[in-house]
């Protein structure tokens, strides 16, 4: 089992004490990157069981104890780890019980390892969610800010604060203060250094007219900056002085200060002053102060890093960065720093000048489509025989990622056209499609036509260099279907040919030229063209594929499928009557069976068989993606779990089926479905871990969520299934637990619903209706009515009262 | 340095023949490789000078003219994951390329030690202070996962240091200074234990913890500077040569075993997998040898490999699959100039006769490029005579990585990259095993009307002959529409070549249907089917059975009553059912008019069910075929209708009587309805007109034939 594909900006990274390596959350575990080579050196795993949401370093102080390296880590599941990361090993768990969402240790600095000071107890301050109140309710306050101390391992009495849903917290450099950002206001917390008692914690808070979305201490003068979300950037100097200095006198002598002398400060707030600067056109991502106090660094979704000298508020810009930031990360090192992009990247800047020196790469995440998309909302295809994912980019690219290795390998651009992130989206890439042996590459991208005019929909047609994932273009077909979507792109297998199908309700065969050597004028016709053009009875055509052989082309138009003879576009047959357009289709391996999902109201999983034109058998079932093996009868499907409940509204259920049987062989739970696929992968024969895993089988599953993390499994192995299971919650796919299908179905593995015999079937309403609906296939199940009666009332009704 | 030296061994003649290779013992129990005489041939053919320095010793080569590849001096290694290549030619600066995506990782050219606080390591002026001699990378643990970290990088210096670099941290993890006074020569490593050996120009062979660094221990193997090091892969014998080969016992430093060995100093030696044979070539030799290990006390070669140039790189590996010790060895050598050349023999003696297979670099003419295939690993042996090799070929600047499968026998070229060196373009070419096809391509635009010159599905009529469709209304409605639906024979179309049949009607031969029926032996003759088992009229006790209700199929009900009716029922009773209303229409026990209805709404609502069943799919041909006939019944029926209703009312205006007319046109189309009812309910409009229009044409003609008769 490999996972990988982690988001590494779910969190701020954090460098170590001496900013040599960066400490980056993955998931369920961190990451350790060393900056000189941008190379992951180790991870820190076997603490969490779910996200890791915050990082704290331990400082040294003595030089001695330079090799000493320790950190906090919070996690999600509830839990709070110390560990050595130069081991890296696992020192020392706290149990919290709630999620955690952001932890900071202010106090962490004042006495660091290694210095001759006794060292006091550590306190945590962490913001959790209350997972008791639901989120339905508008006023409930589902965060709370709590303290923990660390050394003892006990929580401090009390709450510090409640809000709304849990914040992020803020610590000034020197552990004094504490912040977030509340809606249109900063509350500030004065931190005593040694004792805690929660009633001593003073609290201020500071106005503004918007909500504030970011916020930064000075690390040297008592100052802070909020940055809001039409990003603007305001900058309280000297706040706290009336309520922080613990002086009844000095706070009635400022009382006496009228607001004239306070410029900028709203609602008699405890602040000397405020100013406000305005660049950014959006929300403020990040703001952060510079170790040595003369500059603040702010950004957000324009991708431009801006730096403003403080004292005099002079701007310099790092622009050009691609990708909307998330975060900066200051080293203890002067010279590098780190910037994260929403687009799963971590640059390593070289500090003064802010050059790139490095950048970390992970898979990146998925976009959303603009309004009025109507393909298939999967983003990745798999280039199977090399073990590539290809993962369609926000920014017009391809990024080809490997599977095996957890890395990038290549990007490339479909649309030689600059990424704006605050710009319209105006073009997008809808689809991407290789061919089998990843010799070719399709991709269809769509211009957004503006008040009706200038939509344009091409069709790329590219073919693989020397090197796996390195693509140029071939064929350009502008309006390939005129103006209407493409739907589906598929390869002939063992040939240059592709298939279009759109939904203006025809679908082309593409062919690749190749006598291009015969004689030289024919050099115009090089690349592709078009062979054939099809359609059947003007229904929109929805999905297409190939056969494994190649042989036979099933396109589906709206609710039938259609088989057609790809070299002489013959029609060949029509199979199958679903009520709602089948959106996905897909033969499975050799065999002369082929599984179409039908979205709609009326879901439905199909399994038709070729050599006698009809339906083998079904399910009604919400599929999301669908993938057969190559070379064995078998195929699985990633159903979402239509739960009514709200947190697992996203769970899904993937299930391996041997094509003869409608009882699935095995079933995972996973989490994160929606936008999720599914495909088979040959197991790489160069890594040893695969090798010793599954043996003589070669076929992985790789399940891909909607985050764009993936997980590779072997389907087969019932073993390592139960072996790891022990693992399995600690993978990044967050997967509840896998269970063999003896787990679930238990009484009912004996039973065996053949369509032959007179099914048994209790329509008893279960609590967990995904469990009892493979009971039997549902052909037989009998009251039709209570499954679809309307659609069925609407059929029959129709016809009589007409001939009546 | 112009102390009178001794040569030691002797003088091999390099490929070109100028030239020596010397052995100097030097006046400070130091030795150096060093190229002889004359200096100026040297220069200008070999392409180097070495100049020996005072202490520290430092060795300056000057690349010169660049007419063929010269990978001597270059070191190679790949990551044991193979996702990395580290590459070192000769100027102290290591270049770490990452495999997968072909792009350089990370450069050290001047390592700074971790702990900058130690003294011992003064700063050395620039990279040119290192100079590496021989480079290894080392997997620390044996791990089922991949994980980073899990390597290092070992180097050996000429000033006799040995170095780990840990390069995904990118810095120094341990050095040993001075491990061999005078150059460490060459460093090897077991995967199963948790050090390295390492040899040097003065004899011995140290054992170094690879976590630590910190010497184990360390013998002398010879008087004479060792050459070259490994350990075999269980990790108990070590081998060592300078001319001679020995082998040693790992656990107890004794000697085991003797071999001549070469002439000359041996340049790479490497341990079969089993530890059963040892595979040397020597310096400036153009064989590789291969030996036996464990056999008697002084052995000569089992094997010799010829070879055109001299081999600087090996690789072996057994075939798993082959039951049998010693049998089924491939080997994989890289020449001096850069070509891989694979042996396989299905045992040795087959091996030292048969014929290398070369891999080299296409080198396109008028291109000088200095390509070469600079290091190789034998993945993978999926069967007899062929083997998956990762080679690292191209030019030094940019090297690319691929993956072969080498079949042995073919020899194969690869293509390396047309225009630029570094700068992707558009146009490239594919390499193909065997041949490389170079295709200019330029980017073909194709407009909206790209479908110009496309097949088009023709719309014809095709027979359905022995087609069956799962729903029957659909089926019908085939019958009618042949014109929407080209339909052929799947078996046909499967055959390549089209064969269009045209849809015939039915001939117009024989109206009656029971004859037709009976002649295709659906209906048998009646005393057949009274003598069957069914009682007198057991449909309708089959339906009372399956639905509880009594209820009567031969009274004549309301569509909605026979829907409730049906849909109450399970589907599996509906099929019984539905076999015995066919039955019972076959025989023609209870009246069509009203099993119609009944055979409709069973099939509407329970369709799915039933064509899932086997068993149905022969009662739904049956079922077809009766239909088929009826269909073709009613059309001469329809003309019989048509021209009575011409002749009616030629009569009836003859005759001035419209309202009985009316009357019979009224009865006309009732009848023509009812027919419609019981062959197809789900039957469209506009298959009505069509069915009109064809009554009427024929009554045209009918009529015109009428009126020539009358007059």
């Amino acid at each position: 089992m490999i996972p990988g594909g982690q988001s590494l900006v779910s969190s701020p990274p954090v460098f170590s004490h001496d900013g040599k390596k960066l400490l980056v959350c993955t998931g369920c575990t961190v990451s350790i990157f060393s900056t000189s080579t941008g190379m992951k050196i180790t991870e820190l795993e076997g603490g969490h069981t779910d996200r890791v949401t915050s990082v704290v370093v331990v400082p040294v102080a003595a030089p001695s104890s330079k090799f000493i390296s320790y950190c906090w880590t919070s996690s999600i599941d509830g839990t709070i780890c110390y560990w050595d990361f130069s081991v890296p090993e696992l020192i020392k768990k706290v149990k919290v019980q709630l999620p955690i969402h952001s932890m900071v240790i202010p106090n962490i600095s004042c006495t660091p390892i290694g210095s001759s000071e006794k060292t006091s107890n550590h306190y945590a301050f962490i913001s959790v969610e209350d997972p008791t109140i639901s989120a339905d309710e508008n006023k409930a306050f589902r965060g709370q800010i709590q303290i923990y101390n660390l050394t003892k391992s006990r929580r401090v009495r009390g709450l510090l604060a409640e809000t709304r849903k849990p914040e992020l917290l803020s610590v000034s450099k020197n552990g004094e203060f504490l912040g977030i950002t509340n809606k249109r206001k900063l509350d500030i917390w004065k931190i005593p250094s040694n004792d805690f008692r929660i009633e001593e914690i003073k609290k201020i808070k500071l106005h503004h007219t918007k909500k504030l979305t970011a916020l930064a201490f000075h690390p040297k003068l008592r100052m802070v900056a909020g940055g809001d979300v039409t990003g603007r950037i305001l900058m309280w100097i000297g706040f706290g002085r009336r309520k922080f200095s613990g002086d009844s006198q000095a706070t009635n002598k400022k009382k006496n200060l009228t607001d004239e002398e306070k410029p900028g400060v709203r609602n008699n707030d405890d602040a000397d002053s405020c100013s406000t600067w305005h660049w950014h056109p959006s929300e403020i991502k990040f703001l952060s102060f510079s170790s040595d106090g003369a500059y603040l660094y702010s950004g957000g979704k324009e991708g431009v890093i801006v730096v403003w000298q403080i004292d005099t508020g002079k701007k310099k810009f790092k622009p050009r960065l691609g990708s909307p930031l998330l975060y900066f990360t200051e080293s203890p090192d002067p010279s590098l720093s780190c910037v994260t992009c929403a687009d799963n990247h971590i640059h390593l800047l070289k500090m003064p000048t802010m050059e790139i020196t490095k950048s970390i790469a992970g898979i990146k995440l998925p976009f959303s489509y603009p309004v009025g998309h109507k393909g298939l909302c999967t983003q990745v295809a798999y280039d199977e025989t090399a073990g590539l994912i290809a993962v369609l980019t926000e920014d017009y690219c391809v990024q080809f990622f490997s599977l095996f290795d957890n890395h990038e390998v290549s990007q490339v651009q479909v649309c030689k056209r600059n990424f704006q992130p605050v710009d319209d989206v105006t073009l997008y890439v809808a689809l991407v499609s290789v061919s089998l042996d990843g010799s070719l590459m399709g991709t269809v991208d769509v211009k957004i036509p503006e008040d009706g005019l200038g939509g344009l929909v091409s069709l790329k047609f590219w073919m693989r260099g020397s090197r796996i994932a390195e693509y140029s273009l071939s064929t350009v077909i502008y309006e390939p279907h005129s103006d209407a979507e493409i739907s589906s792109l598929a390869f002939r297998p063992g040939h240059c040919m592709a298939v279009t199908s759109s939904f203006g309700g025809d679908f082309k065969i593409w062919i690749h030229n190749l006598g291009i050597k015969l004689n030289d004028q024919l050099h115009q016709k090089t690349g592709w063209r078009c062979q054939s053009v099809g359609s059947y009875k003007g229904r929109p055509m929805t999905a297409a594929a190939f056969s494994a052989d190649g042989s036979v082309l099933a396109i589906a138009a709206e609710s039938v499928v259609t088989l057609w003879d790809p070299d002489s576009n013959v029609l060949v047959a029509v199979i199958g009557d679903t009520h709602s357009p089948i959106t996905s289709l897909s033969f499975i391996g050799n065999s002369e069976y082929l599984v179409s999902l039908t979205g709609g109201s009326t879901p439905q999983l199909a399994v038709l068989t070729t050599s006698k034109l009809r339906l083998s058998w079904s399910y009604k079932l919400v599929a999301e993606a669908l993938s057969s093996s190559r070379d064995t009868s078998q195929f699985s499907v990633l159903v979402l779990l239509n739960s009514q409940c709200g947190i697992e509204k996203e769970n899904g259920v993937i299930l391996l089926f041997d094509v003869e049987d409608p009882v699935p062989v095995a079933t995972w739970m996973v989490k994160k479905a929606k936008g999720g696929s599914l495909a088979f992968v040959p197991a790489n024969p160069s890594f040893d871990e695969i090798k010793a895993m599954d043996g003589e089988k070669p076929s992985l599953l790789v399940y891909v969520n909607g985050d764009h993390e993936y997980i590779i499994f072997d389907p087969h192995n019932m073993d390592n299934r139960i072996g790891k299971s022990s693992r399995t919650s600690q993978i990044a796919l967050e997967e509840a637990g896998m269970f063999g299908y003896a787990s679930i179905y238990g009484d009912l593995s004996n039973l065996n619903p053949k369509q032959d015999q007179v099914p048994e079937i209790t329509f008893a309403p279960s609590e967990r209706p995904w469990e009892t609906i493979f009971n039997g296939s549902s052909h037989a199940l009998p009251p039709l009515t209570k499954l679809c009666s309307t659609f069925l009332a609407s059929l029959i009704e129709k016809k009589p009262s007409m001939n009546e | 340095m112009t102390a009178p030296l001794t040569p030691v061994c002797g003088p091999p003649l390099l490929p070109l023949g100028f030239g020596r290779l010397v052995l100097f013992p030097s006046h400070n129990q130091q030795a150096r490789v060093l190229l002889g005489f004359p200096w100026l041939l040297l220069l200008s053919f070999l392409g180097y000078l070495i100049v020996c320095l005072h202490d520290p010793i430092a060795l300056y080569r000057f690349k010169m003219s660049m007419s063929f590849p010269n990978i001597r001096d270059l070191l190679a290694s790949f990551s044991p994951s193979l996702d990395f290549f580290a590459i070192s030619s000769g100027d102290g600066r290591i270049k770490i390329w990452d495999t997968i995506k072909g792009q350089l990782q990370t450069e050290f050219s001047d390592i700074a030690p971790s702990d900058a606080s130690s003294l011992l390591s003064q700063r050395k002026n620039g990279h040119l202070s290192l100079d590496y001699t021989c480079m290894k990378w080392v997997q620390l643990e044996k791990k089922r996962k991949k994980k980073p970290g899990n390597s290092i990088l070992v180097l050996g210096t000429g000033n006799g240091d040995v170095l780990a670099l840990d390069v995904s941290a990118g810095q120094l993890r341990w050095k040993v200074s001075d491990c061999h006074p005078g150059g460490v020569t060459a460093v090897s490593y077991s995967m199963l234990r948790r050090y390295v050996y390492t040899t040097g120009v003065d004899g011995m062979v140290c054992q170094i913890d690879t976590s630590t660094g910190s010497i184990l221990g360390r013998f002398r193997a010879f008087t004479k500077p060792i050459s070259s090091v490994s350990v075999s892969a269980d990790g108990k014998i070590l081998a060592t040569a300078a001319g001679q080969l020995k082998t040693f016992n790992c656990s107890d430093n004794k000697k085991i075993q003797k071999f001549p060995g070469h002439p000359v100093a041996v340049r790479c030696m490497i341990f079969s997998e089993d530890g059963q044979y040892i595979v040397t070539s020597g310096v400036g030799e153009r064989h590789v040898a291969i030996w036996k290990v464990g056999g008697g006390k002084k052995q000569s070669a089992i094997c010799i490999l010829s070879m055109d140039h001299p081999a600087i790189f090996l690789d072996c590996k057994k075939l798993d699959n082959d039951g049998k010790d010693g049998e089924g060895l491939s080997v994989l050598a890289i020449s001096e100039m850069g070509v891989c050349y694979f042996w396989y023999g299905s045992s040795i003696e087959e091996l030292g006769n048969c014929q290398p297979t070369r891999i080299s670099v296409f080198l396109e003419s008028k291109k000088k490029f200095d390509v070469a295939i600079y290091s190789a690993k034998l993945l993978d042996v999926p069967k007899p005579a062929s083997g998956q090799v990762f080679v690292a070929y191209g030019s030094l600047v940019k090297p690319s990585f691929q993956k072969l499968l080498v079949q042995y026998g073919v020899d194969i070229k690869l293509g390396d990259f047309k225009g630029g060196v570094l700068i992707p373009i558009d146009s490239f070419s594919i390499s193909q095993k065997g041949q490389t096809m170079d295709m200019k391509e330029t980017v073909t635009a194709l407009d909206r009307a790209n479908a110009e010159d496309a097949i088009l599905p023709v719309p014809k009529l095709y027979a359905q002959d022995k087609k069956r469709k799962h729903n029957v209304t659909k089926l019908i409605t085939d019958i009618k529409n042949v014109e929407v639906d080209p339909i052929i024979n799947k078996n046909k179309a499967r055959s390549a070549h089209r064969k269009v049949v045209l849809q015939r009607m039915e001939e117009d031969g024989t109206i009656c249907i029971e004859d037709r029926l009976k002649a295709l032996g659906i209906v048998t003759e009646k005393v057949d089917l009274r003598t069957k088992d069914h009682a007198s009229s057991p449909t309708n006790t089959v339906l009372d059975i399956y639905s509880g209700r009594k209820i009567s199929v031969d009274v004549n009900m309301p569509p909605k009553k026979i829907r409730a009716h049906i849909l109450s029922m399970s589907s599996i009773d509906a099929c019984k059912s539905l076999e015995v209303l066919i039955s019972a229409l076959k025989k023609s026990s209870v009246s069509s008019k009203h099993i119609f209805p009944w055979i409709y709404y069973i099939l509407v609502n329970h369709g799915q069910f039933i064509i899932s069943q086997d068993s149905s799919v022969q009662m739904l041909d049956s079922l077809h075929k009766m239909i088929k006939l009826k269909c073709a019944a009613i059309e001469p029926l329809l003309k019989l209708s048509g021209r009575f209703q011409l002749i009616m009312t030629q009569i009836d205006k003859a005759a001035g009587m419209k309202a009985s007319m009316d009357e019979r046109h009224g009865e006309g189309d009732k009848m023509l309805d009812e027919d419609e009812d019981i062959v197809d309910a789900e039957e469209d409009d506009d298959e009505d007109e069509e069915i009109d229009e064809m009554v009427y044409g024929e009554d045209e003609s009918s009529s015109d034939e009428d009126d020539q008769h009358q007059t």
